[in-house]
């Protein structure tokens, strides 16, 4: 048992392990009763109700707002109509629709015999007051489908949730891999969210056509503050190679920087007059329902990962980290190296932050703050060594996950955020102390 | 060595343990219950998001909101947003997933969070703010409760005008341009100054400068001191929060101006009440989260029995003065 666990650890993907239990954890913790929604709502409510009645009679049916109340109230409303049902009404909406719809049913005197609705007005006290305080409401009976279980976490649209509220942080840590494999740190990344998408958003306004703008106009205001990002990247990288400035302090430098020009470009405000086409990359999902965020993270990370797998370059980024001056010797080219390295985390930051202006569809220089330390810590999570020439791109996506999961699962157990903040940070410590026992063979001093 | 492998297993093994064990209490709690046995405790939840807990204003209203709900049978969650507007959005989506049966949000940016409400509005998830608005295009909110701050930024020029006693004077505003509600406060004290300044053609009172302190103390500790190299005459300083109030009020007492320049301040939080009781603010239009709070529980219920609720509902400030401070049993 515990020499399987130990090899377990001791693999490349080590922390999958990890990310596994917390999935089945939460998937227990998080077991609840489901309301079954939509028209799945609606077929287990018919079938509850010629249980119940057998003969038809008159109905109303109830559904919220939104497109699963509308599937919920046309599914029921087809399937009672073919029963012979009388549908008195059907309507979506809230409280106040609902209350108006059966005060207007009973002060006509009709009575109705049945209220089909979904269990939110179920468990409404209104309900409950018009039972007594209406004879006709008291022969009313109420219906809604049968809840079911199951865990919260594991629900489709919550996974998907999960995917697509890392998708920025995993994005981002892709280029810090790379940084930090060089033995180097990125800490502008967060900034440069911000930068990128007020940027974005400034050059749309302001060029390309604010809200009219076309698609066209839009890439072009996006591939312009790619374009910028990627240049203040390489500026870092270049205080780094070419001047011997320690990374630290060079992306501390970029990182105030690119934080004051995003407040100077927006005046401190958010921008927000974007054409809603603008919406597509944060917030649509085209392939089968997935996010476009999260499709365009996988592809990044498997670009990633044959990068640093199967070409020279990549070898050449484990060959800097490992061993700089070996590495020179050997013929690398180190500077054009760490400056391709701090350019393409640059770039990276800015596609994060043009995902974020485009999933609240306005550029704010409050985006991003403190990132870096998310991005640092999923990155080390993951598996890279601070040290340097060690870590696996995919190990990152593992780590990114690994703090989503965390967050998602103790926001759906509702703990306390600053709790979540004392977990993550025991999270990050547990993983470096893993690393560090890895390292020497499983012992704890060296 | 083995002995040590086990050790760190233990370890890291039960900060898991321990964490488990702490969700398992809460998860029983939330239970939700077939349409059948309605009667049963919790009548659903209310998910809700805070601008900042950072902010003992925000920690009132959801404490209220707390108490209030649970005497209506409800079960309250309270996140923090933390002002990131990422996070927030995250929390709504949770919420949807948890399947409460409404929200109540400070939003962290009354633009940017329209997203995560649409997604609510989608799910049929009602949305309910206090304090802050959204003001997204599209995104449903059914009823806003806040703080009358064009009314209490009136009762602050007034006071401002008490506070120089009929003489006239220089004024620095001490501002936090972002916010709505702050623009609200400065607009009606500039009204009231206005009104005054009809009035009196010899005695006036001038605004010389506004300047963004964050609604912080360190900032408006520099805002004031830059002004004052600019203005060594002023009479009358206007903040639009406690915090940015008394970093200038430090600025001023470094000066050694603290007898020469009157504050005048906003909201009434415990610190702002305890400088008024000291004489180190004149006056404090006050704010009343637990009103607030209560308020927006109330339209919630009113809401859930079918009723029409309004769609913004103020709560006037009123003035609380030295003389408030030391009749205030809540201050030492």
């Amino acid at each position: 048992m515990m020499k399987s666990l130990k090899a377990l650890f001791s693999s490349d993907y080590g922390m999958l392990g990890a990310l596994l239990f917390l999935c089945v954890f939460f998937s227990l913790v998080t077991y609840e009763q489901q309301q079954p929604v939509g028209d799945m709502g609606a077929k287990i409510l018919v079938e509850k109700i010629r249980e119940k009645f057998s003969e038809p009679g008159s109905v109303l049916i109830m559904g919220k707002k939104g497109t699963d109340g509308k599937a919920f109230v046309n599914g029921l409303k087809r399937r009672l109509n073919t029963d012979g049902w009388e549908v008195k009404q059907d309507l979506t909406g809230g409280p106040p629709e609902l209350s108006k719809a059966l005060r207007n049913t009973f002060e006509n005197n009709s009575s109705v015999d049945l209220l089909a609705c979904e269990q939110f007005f179920a468990r409404l006290p209104m309900l409950e007051n018009l039972e007594n305080t209406s004879s006709l409401g008291k022969k009313m009976l109420v219906m809604s489908p049968a809840s079911y279980g199951w865990p919260n976490f594991l629900k489709t649209s919550n996974l998907l949730n999960v995917a697509n509220q890392i998708a920025v942080i995993a994005i981002l840590a892709i280029g810090m891999t790379l940084v930090i494999i060089t033995a180097g740190i990125d800490l502008s990344v967060g900034s440069l969210i911000a930068f990128s998408a007020v940027f974005a958003s400034w050059t749309i306004r302001e060029w390309t056509g604010g809200t009219e703008a076309s698609v066209l106009g839009i890439i072009l205001g996006c591939l312009i503050s790619l374009m910028a990002c990627g240049g203040l990247g390489l500026f870092s990288g270049l205080m780094i190679a070419c001047y011997g400035v320690p990374p630290f302090v060079a992306s501390l430098g970029m990182m105030m920087i690119a934080s004051g020009l995003a407040y100077m470009l927006s005046g401190g405000l958010s921008i927000y007059q974007l054409p809603e086409s603008f919406d597509w990359l944060g917030r649509g999902d085209d392939l089968a329902g997935i996010p476009n965020a999260v499709v365009l993270m996988i592809l990044l990370y498997f670009f990633a990962h044959l990068l640093m797998s199967r070409t020279t370059a990549g070898r050449y980024v484990y060959a800097v980290g490992g061993n700089s001056e070996a590495a020179r010797l050997s013929g690398v080219p180190v500077k054009r190296i760490l400056l391709c390295v701090y350019a393409a985390s640059g770039t990276l930051a800015g596609l994060g932050g043009i995902v974020m202006a485009s999933q609240f569809r306005s550029g704010d220089p409050k985006y991003g703050l403190m990132y870096e330390l998310y991005v640092i810590a999923a990155v080390v999570v993951g598996g890279t060594s601070l040290s340097g020439g060690k870590g696996k791109v995919f190990g990152t996506l593992i780590g990114a996950f690994i703090i989503a999961v965390i967050q998602n699962g103790m926001n759906l157990t509702g703990v306390q955020s600053y709790t979540q903040k004392v977990v993550l940070g025991m999270v990050l410590l547990g993983a470096v102390l893993l690393d560090m026992l890895k390292k020497r063979g499983w012992r704890f001093s060296s | 060595m083995k002995t040590s492998i086990l050790f760190s297993y233990r370890l890291i093994f039960s900060l898991f343990a321990a964490y488990f064990l702490g969700c398992g209490g809460e998860g029983e709690e939330v239970g939700m219950e077939s349409a059948e046995d309605l009667d049963s405790e919790s009548k659903g939840i209310i998910g809700v998001s805070v601008l900042t807990m950072g902010n003992p204003f925000f920690s009132v209203i959801a404490n209220t909101i707390t108490s209030e709900a649970a005497s209506h049978g409800y079960e309250v969650i309270v996140v923090d947003g933390d002002r990131d507007v990422q996070k927030q959005a995250n929390q709504i989506d949770d919420f949807i997933t948890k399947g409460v049966s409404a929200i109540i949000l400070n939003p962290c940016d009354r633009i940017s969070i329209g997203a995560a409400v649409k997604k609510a509005n989608e799910a049929g998830v009602p949305v309910f703010t206090c304090d802050l608005k959204c003001v997204a295009e599209g995104a449903e909110v059914v009823s806003h409760v806040g703080s009358d701050n064009l009314q209490g930024g009136k009762l602050a020029g007034e006071a401002m005008i008490e506070a120089l006693d009929g003489m006239g004077g220089k004024v620095l505003v001490v501002h936090f341009p972002q916010a709505n509600s702050c623009q609200l406060r400065v607009e009606g004290f500039k009204e009231v100054i206005q009104i005054h300044n009809q009035r009196n053609e010899t005695e006036k009172i001038v605004v010389v400068a506004e300047l963004d302190g964050g609604g912080v103390r360190d900032e408006g500790y520099k805002v004031t001191e830059d002004t004052m190299q600019a203005h060594p005459d002023l009479a009358g300083i206007f903040a639009i929060n406690d915090p940015s109030a008394l970093g200038a009020r430090a600025a001023l007492e470094k000066a050694g101006k603290q007898n020469q320049v009157k504050i005048v301040a906003f909201d009434g939080q415990p610190e702002g009440k305890q400088a008024i009781k000291e004489g180190k603010i004149f006056a404090d239009p006050v704010q009343f989260p637990d009103q607030i709070g209560k308020k927006t529980v109330e339209l919630i219920i009113s809401y859930f029995n079918g009723k029409e609720v309004p769609s913004e509902v103020l709560i006037p400030t009123a003035l609380y003065t030295q003389a408030d401070g030391l009749k205030d049993p809540e201050l030492k």
